[in-house]
């Protein structure tokens, strides 16, 4: 009897499909839940010229920022909340080195609400007046067919490759997104559905019996889902909800680094390029700081 | 015994909680950092808190666009994060697992409430850049939520924690929400039918606007606040400021409420 392709990867081979150039959306949520393990690994890896399409943006985008790993972003923010500004990304723009692109936060959404429906365009009513439109010629206006009424039409997102950090999956891509979830696992859903090749990493795969029965929280499926990754704590220092909380200590050294650039290139020696792989960045944490970010871990 | 007179923070919650209607549905986000956090979320959560043990009990709290009532008087600190487990465990009457689209894309919001770095006289914002967008002198976050709070949501609170010259502008860099350019005529134009700010709440002042000319005008000045400080912190001008009131203090009642059961614990407004 035959069985089913494992579409188990490592962080190499994830990054393998996301070559130089590429249009990417990262999933999570400002400070939330981004998949930082694959976002490491790009950096490793020296990638160049990539685009982030997102929609409330942080750490994810602005490591890459710092690391020149970033030409254009598209998004509705960049900001890491409490932790105040993002530091890479506000200089590399400022310099002109980065191209930023700004649409509204629920408009972002929609982007990617546009591509996972199959549509050219989502309608968007409420950007009359504002300097959105000033700088963005892929936005065109036109007339409401039915009522006249003058929208907007805002490209759709579409990416090239999506990349979400979620709690498990199966060998086979099959991704649990358990009901304990708040706005950024439920847009992580939304952007699965919006590209044709969808990376995932998770804390834990699953056996095929242990998928089987939690299978009623099973959001996106295995043939929407083009490699698993292993990568427990592979959010780190953003929370996985329900899992463990986010690392202050570590949001503040990130920040208090990239303050400038001499600051940050060490932080990039000490926590992505000194580290050999995932593996080692763990390591360099230890178990004890990690231990202590666990929740309660209900489901 | 001597009940303390109000601080700056009470006196704008109360005067906030007077202008919320019963059955209204308000939003506000978790905003972080000091003046920012006081303005942008402590300040508008005790308004809307007093509101409800007052005039409005059946007014909705919408807390970071998907916690509905939550029983803010659990809490031993104002959440910092909107998405992590202290506001999910967070009593509450309802919780979203994604903003609530009815409420923020079709309108049942009736009111909201936005911070920004720079606001103009016709009550445009901006958290997008300072300077030329292309090469900024300060790049910001980004527009966020700003464009739906000021065209979709019935009426628009802008909280400044800082009212000076660099932050009351003739002109925004960035209009990353819109105010009254051109007045109501003009918001038509923008295919902006309704919404928009209903007054700009700072340390110094309170502005509302006369939306026919597309003007924000003070509606009134806070005690202690000379018209010529408000006018050498403010960079656009103010007209004649002879018969603007000072702002009406909290009464005693009002007061009290808030003091001993929204905020019995100053977890809300600092003492």
């Amino acid at each position: 009897m035959s069985s089913p392709r494992s579409k188990l990867g490592s962080l190499v081979d994830a990054v393998g499909l996301i070559p130089d150039g590429t249009r990417l959306a990262l999933g999570g949520f400002a400070v939330y839940q981004h998949p930082m393990a694959l976002v490491r690994e790009l950096v490793r890896q020296g990638r160049r010229d990539l685009t982030v399409v997102g929609h409330v943006n942080g750490n994810d985008v602005d490591l890459l920022a710092g690391a020149g790993c970033l030409r254009r972003v598209e998004s509705s923010y960049v900001g890491l909340e409490k932790y105040g500004l993002a530091l890479n990304f506000r200089r590399r723009v400022e310099a002109g080195e980065l191209l930023m692109v700004d649409y509204p936060e629920v408009a972002s959404f929609d982007r990617f609400r546009a591509s996972r429906d199959g549509l050219t365009f989502w309608p968007c009513g409420y950007l009359g007046g504002t300097d959105i439109l000033t700088h963005n010629a892929e936005i065109r206006a036109f007339d409401c067919p039915i009522t006249g009424r003058r929208l907007h039409a805002i490209p759709p997102a579409d990416p090239d490759v999506v990349v979400i950090h979620a709690v498990a999956a199966d060998e086979r891509g099959n991704v649990v997104v358990p009901p304990r979830r708040l706005l950024p696992q439920s847009l992580d859903i939304t952007m699965a559905g919006a590209a044709d090749t969808v990376i995932v990493t998770v804390e834990s795969v699953l056996s095929r019996g242990d998928l089987r029965r939690h299978s009623r929280w099973v959001e996106i499926p295995s043939y929407r889902v083009a490699m698993v990754v292993l990568a427990p704590w592979g959010a780190h220092p953003c929370p996985v909800l329900g899992r463990y909380r986010g690392d202050d200590a570590h949001f503040r050294e990130y920040v208090a680094a990239s303050s400038t650039p001499d600051g940050f290139a060490g932080y990039l020696r000490t926590y992505v390029t000194g580290p050999r792989d995932h593996w080692g960045y763990l390591d360099l944490l230890g178990a004890e700081r990690l231990t202590r970010l666990q929740e309660i871990g209900t489901w | 015994m001597v009940t303390p007179a109000p601080t700056l923070s009470e006196l704008l919650a109360v005067t906030l909680a007077r202008t919320f209607a019963d059955d209204e549905v308000g939003f506000t986000g978790l905003v972080t950092g000091g003046a920012a956090a006081i303005y942008g979320t402590a300040i508008p959560l005790a308004g809307m808190m007093l509101a409800k043990e007052t005039h409005a009990p059946g007014l909705t709290i919408l807390l970071a666009g998907w916690s509905h009532n939550p029983d803010l008087a659990r809490l031993d600190a104002l959440p910092d994060a909107e998405f992590d487990e202290t506001l999910y465990d967070l009593p509450c009457e309802a919780q979203m697992t994604g903003y609530p689209y009815w409420a923020v894309k079709r309108g049942d919001i009736d009111f909201g409430f936005s911070s920004a770095v720079q606001v103009d006289q016709v009550g445009n914002i901006n958290s997008v850049c300072v300077g030329d967008y292309r090469r900024p002198t300060v790049r910001l976050v980004g527009p966020i939520l700003q464009p739906e709070h000021m065209a979709i949501f019935g009426r628009e609170y802008v909280m400044m924690p800082h009212h000076e010259r660099r932050n009351f502008v003739a002109r925004v860099d960035f209009v990353s929400g819109v105010g009254y350019p051109g007045g109501l005529a003009g918001r038509r134009a923008l295919g902006l039918d309704g919404g928009g700010p209903e007054c700009v709440v700072t340390p110094r002042c309170i502005f509302d606007f006369d939306r026919e000319a597309g003007r924000m005008r003070v509606r009134s000045i806070h005690p202690g606040v000379t018209p010529e400080s408000l006018r050498h912190a403010t960079g656009f001008d103010l007209g004649d400021l002879s018969r603007v009131p000072v702002t009406p203090p909290p009464t005693p009642e009002e007061l009290d409420i808030l003091r001993q059961h929204v905020d019995p614990r100053r977890v809300l407004l600092p003492g």
